[in-house]
């Protein structure tokens, strides 16, 4: 598995980018996919969405329907992707540390 | 012609790095200003790990061999699934079509005018779709079949590791669609013998790609649905849908489940549900509309139509739709019906009556002509003109080319769509939306590009054609492609070439249509810009 460092801490990821594992998430991974990602700055609304995907995936183990984050969040599926650019799944879902999200998504 | 797209046969042997690459001035010009670049390295790490001595991409994960020994292995163990490939017991599915190919094509290369993939690439002789046939027939007749003098009759094949984890790689260089098969005068068909390769690799030597397998078919088996959704996350979430799009469109439905001796027991790609919640909205507020009993299933598999099997492997392929017929005996219903997932009509309806032991052999359809049947029984109160913008239809391949349903969607678009045109060539003769075969779920490392450039180019090409009267960002417009594959592929190249903003075009399903349409539902279903 690929290695990446980043500010002196060091992250195993998969081929599409994201964490290897949920747990090994940290500050500094928010920052590392915020670069790589081409984000200029985070601000609020990164970090709610980040909170509401972690917490969703924390109680049923999956990332949660788009359209649940954009409710919750109430931000608009185009408001994410002005957020992250990559989208809902392979932006905001790789920043906070969840798997790619798997099937016909 | 660059020196580069010359590759022969004798190559694909060859001790060497990679054997063709396209280069950007090669690709397929595109209608307007698109600017494309030169393909990102794969990486050092995947280099190092896996065998990528084919071109540009890395699909399928071959380990890259470290000794002579695990050389030969390769080999062997390839002969043997090859063996195995012609032998009815362990070949399920598709046999005879397998050996037609092998013995009938008279390598006229009509099939090479046909494929996308050669076109798109600038007629690079790699993705020739009878290149990997060729190879892999000359293996046959020499190793397989071992007829005499094989090496004078059919041509010569040098058979190492590289031979082989190349046409391995190889195997995933085609969207499986068959418009070759198609336009063979013989019925040679060489996405099948892609498919076949992919078979051998998965069931015989365990190397299949991480979507499609580890990602999917096993999480199907495991949890219920390759999004991981298992029975009560799927139940959760289309509560939410129900209600969400109740107060939404104003039109009060609920989405029935586990019913008992309904009429039909509809499977969506799950997908869908994750993705597209849009499309799971519409087929209830149509079916609650149209007073057809139907129910949905939280049996494990049987929420979710996907069955990846279809695109590398039959065993994985018998057990999902094994789950599958097992749910709809259970509960008693008349029969399956399919919503709009392509892949999906060609597992379930077609090869599955391959695999399903006679009990299991319910009636499994379309819900096309169910779709049309409704629209036109004036059940429902209908206002084309609140679809009143261009509309044009992309044909899935696995519905169109391969079952023939070409004008139910047709009828229905007819009627509700005034602004509708066709794209060239469509019907039967569509191309595929370069998804196919499993690519549209397939983001590692550079595939992208290799899904953007050269597998989704003739789709693109075609449906800006199809709106060649009203481009730019001025006027909305919408692709409606009834498939959750071919939705994912189009949203990808849409984003990667910025034709939300550029063209305001949108993408969706054909029932999105049907109830964008419906007087009873509040104006505005369909949504441009991913605004919702």
């Amino acid at each position: 598995m690929p290695q990446v460092e980043f500010n002196g801490e060091t992250f195993s990821i998969d081929e599409d980018g994201f964490i290897d594992d949920y747990s090994n998430w940290s500050e500094g991974w928010v920052q590392y996919v915020k670069k790589v990602e081409g984000i200029e700055e985070l601000n609020d609304e990164h970090h709610l969405v980040i909170a509401m995907l972690r917490e969703y995936y924390e109680k049923n183990g999956i990332a949660p329907m788009v359209r649940v984050l954009s409710k919750v969040t109430k931000f608009k599926l185009k408001h994410i992707y002005e957020l992250f650019p990559s989208g809902p799944g392979k932006g905001a879902c790789k920043m906070a540390g969840l798997p790619k999200p798997t099937g016909c998504v | 012609m660059s020196k580069s797209k010359m590759v022969k046969i004798s190559d694909i042997s060859k001790d060497s790095d990679k054997l063709t690459s396209v280069a950007v001035e090669d690709l397929m010009p595109l209608p307007g200003d698109f600017e494309d670049k030169e393909w990102d390295e794969i990486p050092e790490e995947t280099r190092e790990q896996y065998a990528c001595i084919l071109d540009d991409v890395n699909i399928l994960q071959i380990p890259l061999p470290k000794t002579t020994k695990e050389e030969e292995e390769l080999v062997n163990k390839f002969i043997n699934g090859m063996r195995k490939l012609f032998t009815k017991e362990d070949n399920w599915t598709f046999l005879t079509l397998l050996e037609t190919t092998m013995e009938y094509c008279a390598k006229c290369n009509t099939c090479s005018d046909s494929c996308h993939l050669f076109e798109a690439s600038g007629e690079n002789e790699m993705y020739r779709p009878n290149y990997r046939t060729e190879i892999f027939r000359r293996i046959y007749k020499k190793y397989v079949k071992e007829e005499p003098l094989s090496k004078w009759r059919n041509g010569d094949v040098d058979l190492n590791w590289r031979t082989v984890a190349r046409i391995g790689e190889l195997a995933y260089r085609c969207n499986i669609c068959r418009r070759c098969a198609q336009t063979c005068p013989i019925g040679a068909d060489n996405a099948l013998v892609a498919r076949e390769i992919r078979k051998i690799f998965s069931q015989e030597m365990g190397i299949a790609t991480p979507e499609l397998h580890k990602s999917g078919s096993m999480l199907q088996l495991q949890y219920g649905s390759s999004t991981k959704m298992n029975k009560l996350i799927v139940r959760d979430n289309i509560d939410f849908i129900d209600e969400d799009f109740s107060e939404e469109t104003g039109y009060e439905f609920k989405t029935p489940w586990d019913v008992e001796g309904a009429d039909i027991l509809l499977i969506h790609n799950a997908g869908e549900i994750m993705a597209w919640p849009e499309n799971i909205a519409a087929f209830s507020i149509i079916f609650q509309a149209a007073g057809i009993s139907w129910t949905l299933s939280s049996d494990l598999a049987a929420y979710d139509s996907i069955n990846y099997g279809v695109f590398y492997d039959d065993v994985q392929f018998a057990r999902t739709a094994i789950l599958q017929a097992q749910a709809a005996t259970r509960l008693g219903v008349k029969k399956i019906v399919l919503g709009e997932c392509g892949h999906a009509h060609k597992a379930l309806t077609v090869i599955a009556d391959r695999v399903l032991p006679e009990p299991l052999k319910i009636p499994r359809e379309s819900c096309f002509p169910i779709l049309r049947d409704i629209v036109m029984s004036g059940k429902i109160k209908f206002d084309p003109e609140r679809n009143n913008f261009p509309v044009t239809l992309h044909d899935p391949c696995n519905i169109t080319r391969l079952m023939g349903i070409i004008k139910p969607q047709r009828d229905i678009v007819k009627k509700l769509c005034p602004q509708f045109r066709e794209m060239n060539p469509h019907g039967p003769f569509n191309y595929c939306c370069g998804g196919g075969s499993g690519y549209a779920i397939m983001s590692r490392n550079n595939i992208p590009e290799w899904r953007f450039k050269i597998t989704g180019r003739k789709k693109l090409s075609q449906i800006l054609d199809a709106f060649s009267d009203c481009r730019g960002s001025e006027m909305k417009k919408y692709v409606c492609a009834p498939c959750s594959n071919c939705k994912g592929q189009i949203r990808d190249i849409f984003k990667r070439y910025d034709l939300f903003e550029k063209e305001q075009l949108a993408y969706g399903g054909l029932v999105e249509l049907i109830v964008n349409a419906m007087v009873d539902v509040n104006p505005g279903y369909i949504k441009w810009g991913e605004e919702y």
